[in-house]
């Protein structure tokens, strides 16, 4: 068990700097998932604390211990491959054994440890095989295994369930969990899945081009995404953004966009200032005749999945996501009034990119 | 839960059944398939019969029209006879000592250098590596007068070191790059890396995961060595013709010369058994590591 803290982290190849200056408090026993578009520094981070990658500048801790200079053997950690790398010259009993013998535990204790994480994952019947004869699902659960035995103060996981069908995924997703509750193991995880980082994690830290844009639990990622990079990250279908400007009419403060005006709940914004307006698809409904923000919009795709009916609408030359609960009776071409819920707007500043 | 086959002996299909051909209805097809797998066995194997039954053969009855197939008298008294002729036995033990060595030092000087080739991106490993390529495209007769005239500047000639330093040279280029290839595909860095975090230093975990993983390529390079070595004539004969030392091939060449391709037939073929016979006893002990597939799986590809 422990916390982990990194300090100001930065990484660089050569002069090409990847990392810039990343700060995370991880309290023991929290599970959390690193998310963001693919190169963006996610894995880099992950390796930095396994110590698999040199810290250019900056701090790591983990259990309030700096390990910068630590290798890897003396951090007390465990880590879970995107593709496994399990030893395919050992069963999967000495898989799972190996950092225990490597820490010259006794035989009975090995066979011990091994036995319990095999219960766990139900491996028990595949003690003896090589990893060339088990199932993809199978072989992603020895990689757990061989994290579990080791019984270490930090989970590490790079992408673990990239690699698995679908059906599977929900499965192994869920079992993570139920796995990270009953160990309370201080655990990173990286994915690009947002699903699973909606699900699994206690926070979410958002990270695009080398820099954290967000850190929160899920849900406050979702309901108050800090800037733009995050609104358009989080939530899937993702939020609909639109250019306008403030204005005030007859004293409301008002969002204005071409033809489209929006009175705000909201009045702390200034005036004349530029800004992104941003609803999620789900807050989109139909106009009935008293609705006061009205968008004539026009159908181009429907596509109904049973529970939902999503519309890709276009109105004013913006395309719009709408997404319904009930289902709809309208085809490509037809012409629907749509209204934005002002209560459930996002604004940001189109300088900065920063919610306003 | 699932579970996945795995075959085991029991329910293994017979040998018969598992070639591939055995399962086609089509019985012409079959015949013709037999019938040349044995004509092209026939081919290979009858100069080999031929030098094997020779060898044990008095010579009266190998000179016989029409040919004596099975000795009527197998006798072992050839290969005494070579002994005699020539150091039979000195000659297999100094071939063998050469191969070996010229064998294990090329494995590990191979092991190291192919690692870091696979592993590491430094300035200049591009530049080796085309450097190392160069050199298979160099035929190799133009490369015996710059190698004789530098092992004799090295006073190396006739001895073993200096024709084990140019069996190494000459194995290197190609052990590098076969075994680089190898790294990189049966031994991916997070094997490695998932080595080091469950607890071994870099050195523990090229010894016990990377090396142990890699072993069928590392045979497979020895033993390449090790023949090419073995069966070298042109070599051996320019870098170590004097006296007891020679290699077997050498040897051999110098008795064909001294007429025991005329008068001793029998014992020369004697001196061709034992010179084959080791390649073909390695291959056959070590071909199961040359076997790949003890590398599927630990990598999801
Ligand atoms: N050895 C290296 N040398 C130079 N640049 C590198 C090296 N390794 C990674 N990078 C760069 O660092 C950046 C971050 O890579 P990283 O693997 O951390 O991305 P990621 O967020 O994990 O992406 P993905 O979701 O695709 O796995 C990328 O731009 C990558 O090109
Ligand atoms: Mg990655």
């Amino acid at each position: 068990m422990a916390s982990i803290e990194i300090r100001q982290a930065r990484k660089a190849y050569g002069t090409f700097e990847v990392l810039h200056g990343v700060s995370i408090d991880i309290p023991d026993g929290e599970f959390v998932i690193l998310v963001g578009p693919s190169g963006c520094g996610k894995s880099t981070l992950l390796r930095m604390i396994a110590g698999l990658e040199t810290i250019s500048s900056g701090e790591i801790a983990i259990g309030n211990l700096v390990v910068n200079d630590l290798p890897p053997k003396k951090r007390d950690i465990a880590m879970v491959f995107q593709s496994y790398a399990l030893y395919p010259h050992m069963t999967v009993a000495e898989n799972m054994g190996f950092s225990l013998k490597l820490a010259r535990r006794s035989k009975a204790e090995i066979d011990q440890k091994v036995g319990e994480a095999a219960d766990i994952l139900g491996l028990r019947p595949l003690l003896a095989r090589k990893p060339a004869q088990l199932s993809g699902g199978q072989r992603q659960r020895v990689a757990m295994g061989r994290a579990i035995v080791r019984d270490p103060a930090v989970f590490l996981f790079d992408e673990p369930l990239s690699n698995l069908d679908a059906q599977l995924r929900v499965q192994m997703r869920s079992e993570i969990k139920a796995l990270h509750q009953r160990l309370k193991t201080t655990t990173v995880y990286v994915t690009h899945d947002q699903v699973e980082a909606m699900t699994m994690a206690d926070r979410i830290v958002v990270m695009n081009d080398g820099k954290v844009e967000q850190v929160g639990a899920p849900l406050e990622l979702f309901d108050r995404p800090a800037n733009l990079f995050v609104a358009r990250f989080i939530g899937s279908p993702s939020m609909n953004m639109l250019d306008g400007r403030i204005e005030s009419i007859n004293g409301v403060t008002t969002f204005v966009s071409g033809g489209f005006s929006l009175p705000l709940a909201d009045s702390s914004t200034g005036a004349g200032e530029e800004v992104v307006l941003g609803f999620r698809p789900e807050h989109l409904s139909l106009a009935t005749p008293d609705s006061t923000a009205q968008l004539k919009a026009e159908v181009v795709v429907m596509e109904p999945t049973g529970t939902e009916t999503l519309l890709n609408v276009t109105a004013d030359g913006h395309s719009f996501l709408a997404l319904f609960r009930e289902r709809l009776e309208v085809r490509s071409g037809d012409e629907i009034m749509l209204s934005i819920d002002p209560s459930n707007v996002h604004l940001f500043s189109k300088l900065t990119g920063k919610r306003l | 839960m699932m579970t996945i086959a795995v075959p085991n002996t029991a329910t293994r299909p017979k040998l018969w059944q598992r070639l591939s051909f055995a399962n086609k209805t089509d019985l012409v097809t079959r015949i013709l398939i037999i019938a040349i797998t044995v004509a092209l066995l026939f081919y290979i194997l009858l100069p080999v019969y031929w030098m094997l039954k020779s060898s044990f053969q008095p010579n009266q009855e190998i000179r016989v029209l029409p040919p004596i197939w099975f000795p009527s008298e197998a006798t072992a008294q050839p290969y005494t006879n070579a002994n005699r002729l020539i150091p039979m036995w000195r000659y297999v033990l100094n071939s063998l000592f050469v191969s070996v060595t010229a064998a294990a030092i090329s494995t590990v000087i191979a092991c190291s250098a192919s690692y870091v080739l696979a592993r590491f991106r430094f300035p200049g490993a591009t530049i080796i590596l085309g450097l190392i390529l160069l050199t298979n495209l160099i035929p190799a007769i133009t490369r015996v007068f710059p190698i004789y005239f530098f092992i004799q500047d090295l006073g190396l000639l006739n001895s073993y070191a200096g024709l084990i330093l140019a069996y190494v040279g000459f194995s290197l280029p190609f052990a590098v790059l076969m075994l680089r290839g190898y790294f990189i595909s049966a031994a991916p860095p997070e094997l490695e890396e998932a080595a080091l975090i469950d607890g071994c230093s870099h050195f523990e975990a090229f010894w016990r995961v990377i090396l142990p993983v890699c072993l069928p390529g590392i045979a497979a390079v020895a033993i390449f060595t090790f023949l090419n070595a073995w069966n070298d004539f042109l070599w051996a004969s320019l870098l170590l013709n004097q006296g007891e030392m020679k290699t077997i091939q050498v040897g051999i060449g110098d008795f064909a010369q001294e007429g025991g391709g005329v008068q001793y037939v029998n014992a020369f073929m004697a001196a061709c058994v034992v010179a084959t016979i080791p390649a073909l006893v390695v291959f056959v002990f070590v071909q199961r590591w040359l076997v790949g597939g003890l590398t599927a799986g630990s990598v999801k590809t």
